[in-house]
């Protein structure tokens, strides 16, 4: 059928603004399928690899001292396959800056007579010798703060200062996204390094002489962590211990696989969105094809061509278009998955991560292109088969015009001009049509409301988090719990500090029935004005005598409300095993955007732990001229592990939300994009099916652009009806996208504020008006007497 | 003379809302091997939908159809489809051309289904058309659409050539033009032609005029010696 395939390219040049527009959503929706699936893949791939390679541990083990000759036996315990004993320390780096913030943590090298859990595997340089000063740092530290191999660090270990030299770089398969601590939320290579160190060396270097500080275990295979957790507990209880923490809760574990699941999804729905306005763009292209062919349709039915042949012949328009697309959007998210993968190599240190060229995914591009055309196109184009082809000669009865709904206010329909008028019925008239649309404008306006319902996520997290609810100008973090009473004595004399108030943060399992979540438990005092508690209007809520304050986030995971009763432990609690827990009341669920706390009342969570009055950080409010030398006076004190200021943390908090910009920008542009095409599309068909109609009015004497306003009435009042459709669509997209992004380190607010709803309406609206533009130049140049003097 | 088709109390009504219209009331008539004939009659008089049965474009309600001594009126929408394909060339008033095809290519777009087609090249040299093959529809006068839609009719071979109005768009002399293309088949190849029109002077042509009046067949009258197209005028 050369003939019939010559005509199909013809069509197609004669509307191709509409039909580029068609495969650009296309590409765009498989571009981004395309890219992110080679990224997630290379990203999985990776992480597994080296996981394997390196032998992860399933399980991280914090005590204050074992025996490190005591290591091995922990594997005598059921369950467990291989544990090694390592000394870790978090060291501050000296340098003339006295406000520097600059830490490492310092982790000893595996002994060669130990097990290799977490090798580490040497990037550059060579290993460091045993007991000389020589450590293996994480290439992004080195880079970030411009060191070279053969440079040395000067660190405080335990009160000592200590020159390092840096032999070589490495990477661990616990660090592959390094953060200091779960309250950072973003890593800061500059600030944040791992350096990695003989064990002779650094055994040398620190008081605890003959014990280790940490032990990675790995299990054997079938063995779940849960059933391991209470005998590791029972065995090193007595050692001091302060935290046991599974695989799947590892920072850099978890931020990983949330990342890749994270990507994952929206590999799924993305694209969907995108085929779903190309397949609605497609069927009605199509139907109109279809109707402005009738003639052409009849004519072949009488030449014999068969139903199948012409079905055959229409579905080739939107086969075209989808391969076409889908050539395009699969070739560029190939392209596309280099740089996105080298941007994924920025934030996430695996050795391993290359992007690939994909045949699979091209493949995959192609076919799902392919399938959502084939089948727009099937259901576009089978009412060829109800045309008798001498029905099909005449030409289609004229369109069934009734007074619509809307006429039934007189009031306002008298207000409106006769084109407003025409172009309103015209909506009703063609209801599937119109129904299409405003799902596609329902569709482009929720997409677009991410955008700034994400920038108001930013603007709660940053103002709430550091004006609200974190008011204070420092943080002091002590590296153990310690008495309260000597330490705040202390601060509180410093220069220029005006209020010091004291916290206990300590490590928890909290346990409803078969729900377990292991958060840092907070206790707050009764006066406290530097660290607030808010409720879901802002407001500041005390922190109640006896019970416990869940975060939202939390009590999801626990699937507990107010006055229901969680279990909760600490291996800080001082209790025979038989009592390690308590069954505490639920007093409250707060919102909690930065972290995952449960609260309680100082006093209440001193009695609980049994420990007396003690702290884990100061927060003070202090004038702000002072912190410089505040820091400089504790950077090298042994029992300070960091020194944080608010600004410090207002930076983080930054530049973690500008690493969502990216995405939800692209996002709105995207969205955009679309509704450009849909109404760009639907302008093209109200303008071809109308032709005499506009041409007659031309005619009469209208200028261009009162002859446009049919068009747009019909498309405002598609419009309208779309973002109403939109709106709760939008709460649907902002609550799961809340979701999806939330874990344990922030919960994204999922309101979307008016500010959100109008913001995308006016969005929306831009692509529609630009649309319209595009159709106004259509109607400028119709030939108007050509039209009326020939038939349809 | 042998008898290509047949129809038998051809009856034909179409329901629109409440209302049954009937079409036709009941016609025989009887179309012999490479006969013109043309159809008269007024607007409503049924005409239209007659060529369309005997075309196979849509099927009596009532009846029965003969062609080649094959039962029409019992074959299936496919069958219908093949009966178009092979033995009937339709032309029709307002051309109906694929405007963006070259009238070389709207003419071969029927050889691409055709059995036993003629050359494309050849038919447009017949209906002296040779020098605007390569023109669009746009590009072309009224009569030169006709004589592509005629040469894309006769190019599969057909043993039929129905034409509703051929010359209703045309101005006299174009039309004329046109008649004599037809009649030129009608006589060099044989080919059974009917002609449906308002315009009595055609029926000068013709072997037989079938008179359509109020869905029946009123009168048929048998042309002793048809004009030429160049001897008739209106």
């Amino acid at each position: 059928m050369v003939m019939l395939r010559r005509k199909t390219w013809r069509d197609i040049k004669e509307n191709f603004g509409v039909y580029l527009a068609c495969i650009m959503v296309i590409a765009l929706g498989l571009l981004l399928y395309t890219s992110m699936s080679i990224a997630v893949e290379s990203m999985d791939k990776a992480q597994q690899d080296f996981y394997v390679e390196t032998n992860f541990a399933d399980g991280f083990i914090t005590v204050t001292g074992y025996p490190e000759n005591k290591v091995n036996s922990l594997t005598f315990l059921p369950g467990i396959d291989q544990a090694a004993g390592r000394i870790v320390k978090e060291v501050r780096v000296i340098d003339q800056q006295e406000d520097s913030n600059r830490y490492l943590k310092m982790l000893t090298l595996n002994d060669a007579n130990a097990p290799q859990i977490n090798q580490i595997q040497l990037i550059e340089g060579q290993l460091p010798d045993e007991n000389q000063p020589e450590i293996l740092v994480d290439p992004k530290f080195l880079a970030a703060n411009h060191l070279s191999l053969g440079d040395s660090i000067d660190v405080s270990i335990d009160g000592n200062q200590v020159s390092l030299y840096i032999t070589g770089t490495a990477q661990s398969p616990e660090f592959i996204y390094i953060m200091r601590n779960a309250q950072d939320l973003y890593p800061s290579a500059e600030e944040f390094g791992i350096a990695y160190v003989p064990l002779s060396t650094l055994k040398a270097l620190v008081k605890e002489k003959g014990q280790v500080n940490d032990i990675v275990i790995t299990l054997k295979p079938g063995v779940s962590f849960d059933s391991v957790k209470d005998s590791i507990q029972a065995e090193l209880k007595p050692y001091g211990v302060r935290s046991i923490v599974p695989r799947k809760d590892q920072t850099s574990h978890a931020i990983l696989t949330s990342e890749i699941k994270q990507i994952r999804t929206m590999t799924k729905t993305l694209p969907v969105v995108f085929l779903g306005v190309a397949a609605i763009i497609l069927y009605t292209m199509l139907r109109r094809l279809i109707e402005q062919q009738r003639v052409a349709i009849g004519t072949l039915k009488a030449f014999g061509f068969t139903d199948r042949e012409i079905i055959l012949h229409y579905l080739t328009y939107p086969v075209v278009i989808g391969t076409t697309g889908g050539l395009l959007g699969g070739l560029s998210g190939v392209a596309l998955s280099f740089p996105l993968t080298t941007m994924y190599k920025e934030f996430f240190a695996l050795p391993g991560l290359k992007s690939e060229f994909s045949l699979k995914y091209l493949f995959f591009s192609l076919a799902l292109a392919f399938v959502f055309s084939v089948l727009s196109g099937v259901k576009g184009s089978l009412d060829i088969l109800r045309l008798e082809p001498a029905e099909a000669m005449r030409p289609p009865a004229p369109g069934t015009a009734r007074k619509t709904l809307i006429e039934k206010f007189t009031w306002f329909w008298q207000t409106l001009s006769s084109q407003a008028q025409m172009g309103i019925r015209d909506v009703f008239r063609t209801p599937t049509r119109s129904l299409f649309n405003v799902i596609g404008i329902g569709v482009v306006y929720s997409l677009m409301t991410v955008s700034w319902s994400m920038q108001n996520m930013t603007d709660v997290l940053t103002v709430v988090q550091l004006e609200q609810v974190q008011t204070y100008d420092v943080k002091l973090q002590l590296t153990e719990p310690s008495p309260t009473g000597a330490v705040k004595f202390a601060v509180a004399h410093d220069p220029g500090v005006s209020k010091v108030e004291p916290v206990l943060e300590v490590p928890a399992s909290l346990r409803s029935g078969w729900l377990k979540k292991d958060v840092a438990l907070m206790g707050l005092s009764e006066e406290s004005t530097l660290y607030n508690i808010l409720d879901k209007s802002g407001r500041r809520l005390e922190v109640p005598d006896h019970g416990v304050l869940l975060s939202e986030h939390l009590a999801k995971s626990l699937n507990v409300k107010a006055g229901d009763v969680i279990y909760v432990e600490s291996p800080l609690r001082r209790e025979p095993l038989s009592q390690k827990g308590e069954n505490l009341l639920v007093t409250g669920v707060v919102p909690q955007y930065v972290g995952l706390n449960a609260f309680m009342k100082d006093t209440e969570l001193q009695r609980f732990l049994r420990q007396g009055e003690i702290s884990t950080a100061m927060l003070i409010q202090m004038d702000s001229a002072e912190i410089g030398s505040m820091k400089s006076k504790y950077q090298n004190a042994s029992n300070v592990s960091s020194i944080e200021s608010l600004k410090d943390t207002g930076a983080k908090i930054q530049k973690m939300m500008e690493s969502f910009g990216f995405t939800v920008w692209l996002l709105a542009i995207l969205g955009g994009f679309c509704g450009f095409a849909l109404i760009y599309n639907a302008s093209i068909i109200s303008l071809s099916e109308r032709k005499r109609e506009l041409a007659s009015l031309r005619v009469l004497g209208m200028t261009p652009r009162e002859v446009l306003r049919v068009i747009t009435s019909e498309q405002w009042t598609l419009y309208a009806f779309g973002i109403l459709l939109g709106i709760p669509m939008a709460y649907g997209l902002s609550m799961s996208m809340a979701q999806s992004m939330s874990n344990d380190m922030y919960s994204l607010p999922a309101d979307l504020p008016p500010m959100a709803l109008l913001g995308a309406a006016a969005g929306t609206a831009f692509s529609v008006l630009v649309a319209q533009s595009r159709a106004y130049y259509k109607i400028k140049s119709l030939h108007y007497v050509e039209i009326l003097a020939t038939r349809d | 003379m042998d008898v290509l088709m047949e129809g038998k109390d051809l009856r034909k009504h179409y329901r629109t809302g409440e209302v049954e219209i009937e079409v036709l009331k009941g016609i025989n008539f009887q179309i012999f091997y490479g006969e013109f004939i043309v159809v008269l009659g007024q607007s409503g008089s049924g005409k239209t939908t007659l060529l369309n049965i005997i075309g196979g474009m849509t099927q009596a309600s009532t009846g029965e159809l003969y062609y080649k001594e094959q039962p029409l009126h019992e074959i299936d929408d496919q069958e219908l489809t093949l009966y178009r394909r092979n033995e009937v060339g339709f032309v029709f008033q307002n051309y109906n051309l694929m405007p963006n095809l070259t009238a070389y290519e709207n003419v071969r777009l029927a050889v691409e289904i055709a059995q036993n087609p003629l050359s494309v090249s050849d038919i447009l040299r017949e209906v002296g058309l040779e020098n605007w093959s390569d023109h669009f529809p746009s590009q072309l006068s009224g009569g030169q659409q006709q004589r592509v839609a005629i040469a894309r009719a006769i190019v599969k071979n057909p043993e039929l050539l129905l034409c509703d109005e051929p010359t209703g768009a045309l101005d006299i002399q174009t039309g004329i033009q046109v008649l004599k293309a037809l009649q030129k088949l009608n006589r060099e190849y044989h080919k059974t032609v009917i002609i449906i029109t308002h315009n009595v002077e055609i029926a000068k042509m013709a072997n037989r005029v079938f008179y359509l009046k109020d869905g029946l067949l009123d009168d048929v009258k048998v042309i002793e010696k048809p004009l030429c197209p160049e001897e008739i005028s209106w």
